[in-house]
This record gives structure tokens, C-alpha cells and sequence, in this order.
């Protein structure tokens, strides 16, 4: 199935040296394939991912994809009360 | 020598220095400034008229090796709110002042001849005031420069351009940063009010002052030790802030739904990849900027930026999140290079980046220009307001007038002051803050985070209503204290995660001045602060129904999540119960 990815801020330079496309592009994954299980796939370790969004909102990292979802990874580093207030502190710790 | 405060009054042209009043002692930055407001000025009063005053103060800790502790408080009855308002910058006025021993620097009056500006210049044993016609005019650089030519390179300076002369909704006070660009007292029209006092430029003696007192040398170096090393070291003050700005978060309000597009009818940006911290990021590796600038000195946060266009000649600094999303995303133009230059412009002639920039997305929507037209915009700020032409007036006016002109239902304003950069819809705990808090909507009276409202638990869904009072009013709680003690606000990201970093912070406090307060004086201190802020609103004539949400967030789902804004009146109103 097929899910649209976007990295942000240190994931995305990471993912840029290693030539992975990260920026709204189309990738396809196994059903069942959790937000971590696909943060694995990329090596990416918690330095590179605090939380995750998926369709727009901050989700557990456990949580299973599904086909057309959008998912975007968010490293440490978010300002204001922003990481408390969209949720990415509480998410980023389940 | 203790501290005093300098008082100038614009009418007789004369100034007291004065004896620090008892119950003034243990308070600075915006503590002091809205205690000030609220003791002396009449809420009644015409903003612009002879009984409203300007009152500036450094902040607690200001003037010391604090790591952070160079912000600057500026206290008025706004013009546009109508409301008190507290302005807080960076720039190197706060550590100078409070270096001088001025505790506070009190503005009264107007002068009977309105024909001239004034400058007003503070040292230690006095202060003058003398007309400068020359500089009647002349914008923000301008007028910096004469200044660092007249005076030691090191002298603080602020001052106003065109807009402030013009008394404008849009206008600013500018304030010298350490490698001489400029900050903003922003939000409010603060600019209109130093206009109204006919005065152009106030600068501060840096020459002969003494570093400040400290009753306890060695608490204080080890505390801040503590304090340094909790904002070095977390992720966001330590790595994320001087590597991408606060910018960084185009892409992350962008993803949430929140990044108000188009006059605030989407809550996403197709613009969002262009503008983006990250590309700016880039932009400037590849142009030779530096993604690293400290507005005040001592700041280890380093959060500004200099960028360059892509021949590598300077551009802009300071360039925010807020002005990239106002231009950017709000008013639709996709040319970073193009919003850099308008936010020099903007420096340069001393007009708020928020204010002007939704203004612009209002106007647009009213059919007065094309969204996306950035080039019309700079037009317009770099000859229509200067020149203060029929057209420069109504954009100097404001969003909330400007949506009045041109007969526009969406205008997207708290007490007329224009909402920043984050959709209330979709962030509704910002929403909250935005109706609720005493300034107009501001996004920075509810930015600090304090360790009570980690306490307070739980996931608290931004999408929904539930939990988002009780979170705003912690949030603004904390924002009120740390505005008084000089801090930049951003020194409680780490609170988040480090239990360390806040207690230091009052530990500081107590080194400084010999004193025992705890967490709970410090949170009781900022819950005082709102409190008067919101009385004096209440004797000023708003009302509970000022704390509303534009009525278009009501029945305008906003796209991608649908959201509208659905608290009552009475949910909003429980705020204040506290």
C-alpha cells in the first residue's frame, strides 16, 4: 500500500545525505506496518524522531498505517508551548 | 547606588529621578510595567492623548551575566486595543538600563508645541530632551546611524520611523541589537503612542555605567551555571533554534493544520515548502549567512539569523517565523527572497511584521491588492506610508480597521489586534489564549511552559475544547512571570524536560537581590500580573464580550480537519476564575 512521507528539520538532512527522497513523495509499505515499524525501515533513531503526525495530527508511534495516509516525522526541536500544545511531547514519549 | 526611576515629562519638557517606591522594589520587566500602568494611568484615557504613558523597564535579572536575561519591557495603553499592553524586546536597551540603575523609564505627556520631534538622551545624572528637526522624516537606519555617529558605538537606541511620527495601528518602536540591526517593541501600535509624545529616538548612555550589584556572587555564577546548561543542552534551545530559527515551524504548524493560509480561510500552505525554516535553512549554507544571531547579548540561544540573497549581500535578520507566515502563507507570496526584503523594509520604516502582514491578507480579501503580490506590497511600505498617501494611511490603520473599510466579514482579530500565525480553530488551546489574555491576540502571552502544567497531566487533543482552558491559563501564568524577570520566553523550552532549569532561574533571582522567593511566589506573581492587566481592561470599558473569537471561526469549518470554534461564552469566561 501506498502512504505519502515527509520528513522535517534534522530527519530530513539525514535522509538527504543518505538520498532518500523525504519530501511529499509517494512510498510503499507492507499492511500492517506501524508508524515505528517504518521509522526502523529508515534507521532512523530517536535523535531524528520525536513524534510523528499522521494525517495531521500527533499519533503514537505505534500506531498502524493504513493505505493513502500522510505521514510526517518530526525530530526534536519544536519552540513555543507548541510541543506541549499539538501533543508531541505526550505522543513522543508512548 | 540602588536603583530609581527616571521620570520625563513631555509637557513641561523636564524629568525627576525619583527613589524606587516600596512597593515597586521586587518587580521588573513586565510586572513592573503593567503595576505602573495600572497605578498611573487612567484607563479612560485617549492612548494617543497627554494622560497616557510609556513606561520602560528592564527586566530582574537584566543587566547580569544570566544567560538570556537581555529582554526589555515597554508598558502603554494600546491605541489598538485599547487595552494595557506589554511589549517585550530584545536589542541591548534592557542590560544598559538596568546596568545605568534605572529601574524604570517613565514617559508622561505631550508637548504643547506639536511643530518637532524630541530626543530624549538618559545617563546616570541626567537626562536631556532637545528637538531634532534633522531627523523628522528619516527612517529607523537613518536614525541609528546618527546616533552610533553622536554617541559611543555601544549606546542603546530606540526610535521610530514615518508610521510612529504618523501615529499608525501598524507602527513599532525600534530597538538597537548588538550588531546594530534592529528589534521590535512590537504589537499594539506602540510606535503611535512615542509618536504622540512627538519623540523620535530615545537613547541610553553606555559609557559610564557599573556592572549591577549582586547580594550573593557566588549563588548566582553557580546557579547560572545550572541555568546555561539546561538551555545548551535540550534539544530545542540547544540544537533546534540555532539550526533552523523559529521558522522550523512552518512545516510543523503546516502538517498540523494551524497555519492560518489566505486571510485565514485554510489551515495549509501551499506555500509551505518554499518558505520553511528548512529551506531557509539551506538558503542560507549555500549564500553565506548564519543561521545563528542573538537579538541580546549573553543570549546562548542564538535563535536569529542573517540572510542573504543569492549573490551572498545581506538581506534581513531576526527573519521570524511569524513575518515569514504572515507574507509567506497568510498573504500568499512564495518568494522567501521577496519576504526578506519586505522584512528589512519593515525594520527599516518601524511597522509591527503581524499586524501589517494580516492586514495585507484582509486588504486582499477587500479586493485592494491581489494576494501573492508581494511586489504592490512593497510599493506600498517603502513609498504609500512614508508618504502617508490616502492608500498608506488605511493599511498604517490596521486589520481590523482595513476589514471595516472595505466591508470584509473575515477579519481575523482579538480587541483588534491582528491573530499571529498559529489557527485558533485547529490550535485551540492558542485560540484561548488569543481571546483571553489582556494584550489582543498574541501568541506570546501563552508561550512559556512552567512545571505546574506538567503536573496538570494527560493528552490534551488540539483539535478539541476539552483541557485547553486550564492549559492556556497555566501557559499565561507562566509567560507573565518569566516577562518580568528580563528572560527571553523561550528559556522555559527546557523546563519540559529538565527539572532543573526553572529553579535555577529563581535562583538567580534570589542571588540577585538577596531575597527567598519559591516556584509558588513566582507563579503567584504572574497570576498578580494578569490579574491587574485584566482589571485595568475592565475599567478601560472592555468586556467579556472582547474575549471573542472573530464570529467567522464559528461557522467557517477550516480545512484539512473541518474544525470550527465551538466554546461558549461561559467556558471562556471560567478563565478568569482563578
Amino acid at each position: 500500500m501506498h502512504i505519502t512521507f515527509n520528513a522535517f528539520s534534522f530527519a530530513r538532512n539525514k535522509l538527504k545525505e543518505q538520498g532518500i527522497p523525504c519530501v511529499n513523495v509517494a512510498r510503499e509499505i507492507d499492511e500492517g506496518t506501524s508508524a515505528q515499524d517504518f521509522i526502523d525501515e529508515l534507521e532512523l533513531s530517536k535523535k531524528y524522531v520525536e513524534a510523528v503526525f499522521i494525517n495531521g495530527t500527533v499519533m503514537p508511534k505505534d500506531t498502524v498505517l493504513h493505505e493513502g495516509d500522510r505521514i510526517a516525522l518530526l525530530p526534536p526541536g519544536t519552540p513555543g508551548s507548541y510541543r506541549l500544545i499539538l501533543g508531541i511531547k505526550e505522543m513522543g514519549e508512548r | 547606588m540602588s536603583d530609581k526611576i527616571y521620570r520625563v515629562n513631555m509637557k513641561e519638557l523636564n524629568y525627576r529621578i525619583e527613589d524606587v517606591p516600596e512597593e515597586w522594589m521586587g518587580l521588573g520587566g513586565r510586572g513592573l510595567t503593567s503595576t505602573v500602568i495600572a497605578a498611573e494611568v487612567d484607563p479612560e484615557c485617549h492612548p494617543l492623548g497627554p494622560n497616557n504613558k510609556m513606561v520602560f523597564a528592564p527586566g530582574l535579572l537584566s543587566g547580569t551575566i544570566a544567560a538570556n536575561s537581555g529582554r526589555n519591557s515597554l508598558g502603554i495603553k494600546s491605541p489598538l486595543t485599547g487595552g494595557i499592553k506589554e511589549s517585550n524586546v530584545g536589542g541591548t536597551i534592557a542590560g544598559i538600563m538596568a546596568k545605568l540603575g534605572v529601574k524604570a523609564l517613565i514617559i508622561e505627556d505631550i508637548p504643547e508645541d506639536d511643530s518637532t520631534f524630541y530626543h530624549i538622551h538618559v545617563t546616570k545624572e541626567h537626562v536631556t530632551i532637545e528637538p531634532c528637526p534633522e531627523l523628522v522624516g528619516k527612517e529607523n537606519f537613518e536614525v541609528l546611524d546618527a546616533m552610533l555617529e553622536r554617541y559611543d558605538k555601544k549606546v542603546a537606541v530606540m526610535t521610530i520611523g514615518t508610521p510612529g511620527e504618523q501615529r499608525m495601528m501598524i507602527s513599532n518602536i525600534s530597538v538597537k541589537d548588538p550588531k546594530g540591526k534592529l528589534r521590535s517593541h512590537g504589537r499594539g501600535a506602540t510606535g503611535a503612542v512615542m509618536g504622540s509624545k512627538k519623540i523620535k529616538v530615545i537613547t541610553v548612555d553606555a559609557e559610564k555605567y557599573k556592572e549591577t550589584h549582586l547580594a550573593d556572587p557566588e549563588k548566582f555564577k553557580s546557579a547560572n551555571k545550572v541555568f546555561t546548561k539546561a538551555l545548551q543542552e535540550n534539544p530545542i534551545s540547544g540544537e533546534g533554534l540555532p539550526a533552523f530559527g523559529t521558522n522550523v515551524l512552518v512545516n510543523i504548524i503546516n502538517e498540523a493544520g494551524g497555519l492560518p493560509a489566505r486571510n485565514f480561510r485554510y489551515g495549509n500552505s501551499e506555500n509551505a515548502e518554499a518558505i520553511c525554516g528548512e529551506t531557509m535553512a539551506d538558503n542560507i549554507k549555500a549564500r553565506g549567512g548564519s543561521t545563528t544571531h542573538g537579538c541580546h547579548a549573553g543570549c546562548v540561544i542564538q535563535c536569529s539569523q542573517t540572510y542573504n540573497d543569492e549573490e551572498g549581500n545581506y538581506l534581513a535578520s531576526g527573519f521570524e517565523y511569524e513575518m515569514i507566515w504572515a507574507f509567506g502563507a497568510n498573504f500568499g507570496i512564495s518568494d522567501l527572497d521577496l519576504i526578506a526584503k519586505i522584512d528589512n523594509l519593515m525594520d527599516n520604516i518601524g511597522v509591527d511584521a503581524i499586524e501589517t502582514g494580516v492586514t495585507f491578507g484582509v486588504a486582499a480579501e477587500g479586493g485592494l491588492l491581489e494576494f501573492e503580490d508581494g511586489e504592490t506590497v512593497y510599493k506600498i511600505l517603502s513609498e504609500d506610508i512614508p508618504q502617508g498617501t490616502p492608500l498608506g494611511k488605511i493599511i498604517g490603520s490596521g486589520a481590523g480597521n482595513v476589514g471595516k473599510i472595505l466591508g470584509v466579514v473575515r477579519v481575523p482579530v482579538v480587541k483588534n489586534q491582528s491573530i499571529p500565525a498559529y489557527e485558533p480553530r485547529a490550535i485551540k488551546g492558542q485560540g484561548i489564549t488569543y481571546v483571553t489574555t489582556p494584550m489582543g491576540a498574541d501568541h506570546t502571552a501563552g508561550y512559556a511552559v512552567a512545571t505546574n502544567i506538567l503536573n496538570s497531566g494527560g493528552y490534551i487533543d488540539p483539535l478539541k475544547k476539552e483541557g485547553q482552558v486550564e492549559l492556556s491559563r497555566n501557559l499565561q501564568i507562566a509567560s507573565a512571570a518569566i516577562d518580568s524577570t528580563g528572560m527571553c520566553i523561550f528559556v522555559a523550552f527546557p523546563a519540559l524536560d529538565d527539572p532543573a532549569c526553572l529553579p535555577a532561574l529563581i535562583d538567580m533571582i534570589n542571588a540577585r537581590f538577596g531575597i527567598n522567593l519559591t516556584g509558588e511566589d513566582v507563579t503567584s506573581l504572574g497570576a498578580r500580573i494578569l490579574k491587574t492587566e485584566h482589571a485595568f481592561n475592565l475599567k478601560a470599558g472592555l468586556t467579556a464580550a472582547d474575549d471573542r473569537i472573530p464570529e467567522f471561526m464559528k461557522y467557517e469549518p477550516l480545512p484539512p480537519h473541518n474544525v470550527v470554534w465551538d466554546f461558549t461564552n461561559e467556558e471562556i469566561d471560567a478563565f478568569w476564575d482563578f
